[in-house]
């Protein structure tokens, strides 16, 4: 019974020795006595020789290599600082074992060859266009410069990407006060146009004001003449029927319109109003007024 | 030996364990000759069968892994595979939406900007303030699992990426104001085109921009463009008010002076023909008796104004009186003592009648 069981122990050791499974996510590489013998790609339930035989496993998924922030020179001689990620994955386990051995040493070279080449490849543009216009296209010579000698260490890099591009701490306060700058002149601009457009519109309201005005006045004015006219033309017209009689009868108004008590009359009674005071047969009518008080028939 | 005989006393509490571990002993062997040890075989074969029983609970998926080889994909309820160390299964949620907060970190109902994060580079070098907030969820939970390493790492340095590279194409105006839903979209594309050449079985469902200011450090001077906005719309309200007050006014005071025209108008030419009328009837009746008419009308009007006016009838034609009157004092040109003017004043108007 006992040996039974220490059989069946012994078994059992040699067996989880030299069964291995390989995940989906993993890769293995066998090496016998360190000289690699086998290379696992597809996951699954794999056999070794025990002891002889070890299993190095390695990742199979994308895997990321940040690199630090790192100051880099504009063509314009600006400096930047930027920061880049790659994305790599062990294309050959094998190659990459035998160059870099594991993730750390594999990351560290891969930003050294990206941050050559992005160095390469900053110098050659100016600020402007890495910013705006080329960081794409940048990008993209990164990678494809760094795929090349990546190939060496058994590492397929799929792109570099530029992550964060900024300005080192001293330059930001310079463009910070520039900032500031312009916004105050867009500021002044706006309460100017405000003063422009409120000038403009007073003033405007004004002038309509006075052509209202004066066009009234103007309007004003000939109805005036108008009724001057017409009153004229019917005065005219009655007034000719009989000219003598309007003189004197429009003078007879006139004096009781002018004549008020604090006028003093120094009456003669040779005047043809006081002709009865003195004699009730009155003094005879002087003929040149007679003349006059009678009037032509008409 | 001594000592454990003494143990072994009645008494002792070590004793009676002894006594009580010997008779389990031997039920137990008992036990052992008969079905027991196949039973327990049993149980703990049945127990290792029910190992390979796992949930996959609403709206998730499992991936069920045979010799850690993707082997079938699971949907939700009770699920079976093989034991361990055959069969083993991870469960993804693929229906929940996630986010991850890009320039602010969120921890209960508070914010926190990051400012390493959220400080960035616009195309016409502005530093701009974004913060972005993306929602996703895992379209496919096997390449979610076996695609990319940390996928969801990979999701926030990638939409750091796409957010910088696409800002840095804009102006700071073009980004803050009319621009966002534009960078929104863009970010989303970008985001999703570089998840996807990633293989991380992720899906962007929304790239939303949540703060997009100035830095704090000029956020006062950008108050002050909207305030200057606010100025200018202002002032020109006020002018336009004031024209709307003049202009109404103005016409007003036209019409006013228009109407008093008319009236004016309307009223002399009235006036005259009323005029015009009376002298016509006037004229008629005179021209039937004109002497006698002539020196009524005459009579009628000097009664009129001498009824009035002071009077003084002197005799004969010389003027001889005309020294003696003192005019200043009849017009009241000099002060006069009032008891005396009044006098003479009643003097002459005596004279006169």
């Amino acid at each position: 019974m006992l040996k039974y069981a220490l059989a069946l122990f012994v078994v059992a050791l040699v067996a989880l020795q030299s069964v291995f499974v390989i995940q989906e996510w993993e890769q293995g590489l066998v090496l016998e006595f360190g000289k690699p013998v086998r290379i696992i790609r597809e996951p699954g339930l794999y056999f070794k020789i025990p002891v002889i035989q070890e299993l190095i496993v390695l990742e199979k998924r994308i895997l990321a290599a940040e690199a630090r922030p790192a100051e880099y020179i504009t063509l314009d001689k600006k400096r930047l600082t930027v920061d880049t990620v790659s994305r790599w994955q062990i294309d050959q386990p094998l190659v990459f074992f035998q160059t870099v051995r594991n993730y750390v040493g594999a990351i560290a070279r891969l930003n050294d060859i990206t941050s050559a080449r992005l160095r390469q490849e900053i110098a050659n543009h100016n600020f402007k266009e890495f910013i705006r216009e080329e960081r794409e296209k940048i990008m993209n010579q990164v990678t494809k410069g760094t795929e090349e000698q990546a190939k060496r260490f058994g590492i397929r890099v799929i792109d570099v990407r530029i992550r964060r591009v900024d300005l080192p701490e001293e330059v930001q306060s310079s463009v910070f006060a520039r900032m500031k700058a312009e916004r105050e002149r867009i500021a002044k601009r706006y309460r100017a146009e405000g003063d422009e457009q409120a000038r403009e519109i007073r003033a405007k309201a004004d002038k309509e004001r006075e052509i209202i005005l004066a066009e009234a006045y103007k309007q004003a004015q000939a109805l005036k003449g108008e009724g001057e006219a017409e009153s004229a033309k019917i005065y005219a017209a009655a007034y000719t029927k009989d000219e003598d009689f309007f003189r004197f009868s429009r003078s007879l108004q006139a004096y009781k319109n002018i004549f008020s008590k604090d006028t003093i009359f120094l009456l003669n009674p040779d005047s043809p109003m006081l002709r009865f005071l003195e004699s009730p047969y009155g003094k005879p009518v002087n003929s040149a007024e007679r003349k006059i008080a009678v009037p032509k028939a008409p | 030996m001594e000592r454990y005989q003494n143990r072994q006393d009645q008494n002792s509490p070590f004793g009676e364990f002894q006594r009580n571990f010997d008779d389990y002993r031997r039920k137990l062997n008992q036990f052992m000759k008969g079905w027991g040890l196949w039973a327990i075989c049993g149980i703990l074969l049945i127990m290792y069968i029910c190992s390979g029983f796992y949930v996959v609970g609403p709206g998730e998926k499992g991936v069920v892994l045979l010799f850690g080889k993707e082997y079938s994909i699971s949907d939700p309820g009770l699920r079976y595979r093989l034991p361990k160390p055959f069969m083993s299964q991870v469960v993804v949620d693929v229906t929940k939406v996630r986010r991850a907060e890009i320039g602010f970190r969120s921890d209960g109902s508070r914010t926190r900007s990051v400012p390493a994060e959220s400080l960035m580079l616009t195309g016409d070098e502005n530093i701009v303030d974004v913060q972005l907030i993306v929602q996703y969820m895992v379209q496919d939970p096997v390449k979610f699992l076996f695609g990319a390493e940390a996928p969801e790492n990979t999701l926030r340095a990638s939409a750091e990426v796409a957010l910088r590279g696409i800002v840095g194409e804009n102006t700071i105006d073009y980004t803050m104001t009319k621009g966002r839903v534009e960078i929104q979209q863009k970010v989303q594309s970008y985001l999703q085109k570089l998840l996807d050449n990633y293989n991380t079985g992720l899906l962007v469902t929304q790239a939303r921009l949540l703060v997009v200011d100035p830095p704090s450090q000029v956020q006062e001077a950008f108050h002050d463009v909207v305030r200057a906005w606010e100025d200018r719309e202002r002032l020109i309200k006020e002018a336009d008010g004031y024209s709307e007050d003049v202009i109404p006014k103005a016409r007003g005071h036209a019409q006013q002076e228009i109407r008093q025209a008319e009236a004016f108008k309307a009223q002399r030419v009235i006036r005259a023909q009323g005029d015009a009328q009376r002298f016509s009837l006037v004229v008629s009746a005179y021209s039937k008796a004109p002497a006698v008419t002539r020196e009524r009308l005459y009579f009628e009007a000097i009664e009129k104004v001498f009824s009035s006016a002071r009077k003084l009838v002197t005799q004969g034609s010389d003027s001889k009186v005309m020294p003696l009157l003192n005019l200043s004092d009849a017009y009241g040109l000099l002060p006069a003592p009032p008891t005396d003017k009044q006098n003479s004043a009643d003097d002459q108007s005596r004279k006169g009648h």
